[in-house]
């Protein structure tokens, strides 16, 4: 029975799974709108032009052709529309504009659980913004989205990606041996970091500091064991920047959830500054990731800082089991149709859910059909 | 993901009596853990520990999935599966190496000559990167065990396999005619466990690599 499979890493969700996505999708919704985020919506898939400005993610992509040659992409992720979408509609805007969005998102990747090849994402993105409050914001809005759907003892991680890229660019490296080096240290291979370091002509400090960045993870007494970092103009600056941004999170009373972790290096490649990732004990698998992206937008000829994050709404849905209570649920039969209608509006106008007997069924009937549900009450109009 | 307990996939087979020493001598609870001991798991709940006990090919997929923090497996393995795992310290025991080898009487061929031929190998995605970064085409044939069997069967014309001390090759009438890669021991850990356990993770790691610093020889 072919007509009854479904393609490799997807899936259909029942309704007991979609309550608990629904869930967590109104909460965070309406946590976006109270910070005065507002929802956009962009094509399921767009040249592949785009999708490749800023990303080198070939292998995830599903592509396809369009009748006229061009190479169409299934979007692996939602930050880059938006960017084009804001080069295309919002050059004249009011800036900062704050935009959110919902959608699902297609990547090839081998399915197994928390990775699937279509999978829904939240995120919002802060457009016309730079500076500490700008990013303080975000990840504000971040670490409280997980606590308002329910999620306790999760931690979002913080870096700033340009102590690591200054440091990378006063080594005199090629771009070639940069990208190496930050793969390792994103994948925390470190048994092949200090073997490719060891055999590098660098400077013994900073060899140091790039072999112990990936092992920082803390509060801000991290920063005290990178001394290197000093004598780097921009390096410092950057790790200014954290400190503003931390104590930024201190202020707004989310610190509690943040940790500095010198190894988050966020795979997509047009991070520039901020970059953050959240997890929880309970998955394997991080569940939300973002940071400033200031280059992105000028690629798409609209030069404008921004910053954003993205959740994964597949992977929340596998930690958090809980869903809201629903109101009650009756079943209403009879034997005249008239009066059956008549009742259920009633019970609907009072905010019930009702279902009617549509069969006609007689009491009896219906009484063993209510045998096997739960939170649902029967009554017969006679 | 077990919330309080550590828990560490250990490999059975060669590797697990180098890691009972090893975990010996950074005072970690061994007590039942034996080569010959059926329990699949081992729980003590004074130090918060656990180890489940699995097949080496199987101890990435626990790791990735955070089934376990931890996980002692071989490079080897790590490198054919490409799972998603950190990979925090070199234990430098369980040395091998993959090499490309070939019937004796073909001991003096030159590698680019191997091209279009017939690889046997444990390890498709090792023999396959290691042509194509050569260059080379050549015909990828995956068995699970005893690939020297293969070009004396004649279904394979070159083997890809790892040796340790090259005795089976020799025994096969096989010579290594290139290495590809050295592996050891290594000791992965789960992307989400490093940051939420970081505490308990972050000290073990560093008297792991304190030990091995100061013992046994590096291979390379």
């Amino acid at each position: 029975m072919r007509n009854r499979e479904i393609p490799r890493g997807l899936r259909d969700l029942l309704p007991d799974e979609v309550k608990v996505r629904r869930n967590i999708e109104k909460k965070a919704l309406d946590l976006f709108t109270s910070y005065g985020y507002e929802e956009v919506i962009t094509p399921t898939f767009e040249f592949l032009e785009v999708v490749e400005t800023g990303t080198n993610m070939r292998e995830e992509l599903f592509l396809f052709m369009d009748r006229e040659g061009g190479i169409l992409s299934l979007r692996p992720e939602v930050t880059l529309s938006i960017a084009r979408l804001a080069a295309t509609h919002l050059q004249d805007a009011t800036l900062p504009q704050r935009l959110y969005y919902m959608s699902n998102v297609f990547r090839h990747v081998q399915p197994q659980v928390a990775q699937y090849r279509e999978f829904w994402q939240l995120g919002i993105e802060l457009l016309g913004a730079s500076g500490t409050y700008a990013d303080a914001e975000v990840i504000t809005i971040a670490v409280k989205t997980m606590r308002e759907i329910g999620l306790d003892n999760f931690k979002v991680s913080l870096n700033q990606m340009g102590i690591f890229n200054s440091l990378l660019d006063d080594s005199g490296m090629n771009n070639q041996e940069k990208e190496m080096i930050r793969n390792l240290i994103e994948k925390k291979d470190l048994v092949e970091l200090s073997r490719v370091l060891e055999n590098m002509a660098i400077d013994d400090g900073l060899k140091e500091t790039i072999a112990i960045l990936p092992v920082l993870h803390g509060g801000l007494e991290v920063l005290n064991r990178i001394p290197y970092v000093e004598s780097n103009r921009n390096a410092s600056q950057a790790v200014s920047d954290l400190l503003k941004v931390y104590e930024a999170l201190q202020d707004w009373g989310v610190i509690d959830n943040i940790v500095v972790d010198m190894g988050v290096l966020r795979g997509l490649d047009y991070y520039t500054g901020i970059v953050f990732e959240g997890y929880s004990p309970d998955l394997g698998y991080g569940l939300l990731g973002g940071g400033r992206y200031d280059n992105l937008l000028g690629q798409f000829g609209f030069p404008c800082p921004a910053t954003g994050f993205a959740l994964g709404i597949d992977r929340l849905a596998l930690v958090l089991k809980h869903r809201d209570e629903e109101p009650r649920r009756f079943l209403v039969g009879g034997t005249d149709f008239k009066t059956v209608v008549q009742k259920a509006e009633e019970l609907r106008s009072q905010g019930y859910i009702v279902e009617i007997d549509v069969k006609g069924s007689s009491r009896e009937e219906l009484e063993k059909r209510m045998e096997n549900r739960e939170n649902c009450s029967l009554i017969y109009a006679d | 993901m077990q919330q309080e307990y550590l828990t560490i996939a250990l490999s059975k087979g060669t590797l697990l009596k180098p890691t009972i020493g090893l975990f010996n001598q950074i005072n970690l609870p061994v007590d039942g853990v034996t080569p010959d001991s059926r329990n699949m798991v081992f729980s003590y709940d004074a130090q918060q520990i656990k180890y489940i006990m699995c097949r080496p090919t199987d101890v990435p997929t626990y790791v990735e999935q955070g089934a376990a923090d931890l996980g002692i497996v071989g490079k080897d393995v790590i490198v054919e599966q490409g799972k998603d795992v950190f990979e925090m310290a070199d234990l430098k025991f369980g040395y091998c190496r993959f090499v490309v080898a070939v019937p004796a009487e073909y001991r003096d061929i030159a590698l680019k000559n191997l091209k279009y031929k017939r690889v046997a190998t444990k390890f498709p995605v090792v023999a396959e990167q290691f042509f194509k970064s050569q260059g080379l085409q050549v015909e990828i044939i995956k068995l699970h065990g005893n690939i020297e069997l293969a070009p004396i069967m004649g279904i394979s014309d070159v083997i890809v396999d790892i040796v340790s001390t090259g005795r089976t090759l020799r025994e096969n009438n096989l010579v290594e005619l290139v290495k590809i890669m050295d592996s050891t021991t290594r000791l992965i850990c789960n992307r989400v466990s490093y940051r939420t356990k970081y505490n308990q993770i972050q000290p073990l790691i560093e008297t792991m690599q304190e030990i091995v610093k100061g013992g046994s020889t590096q291979c390379e």
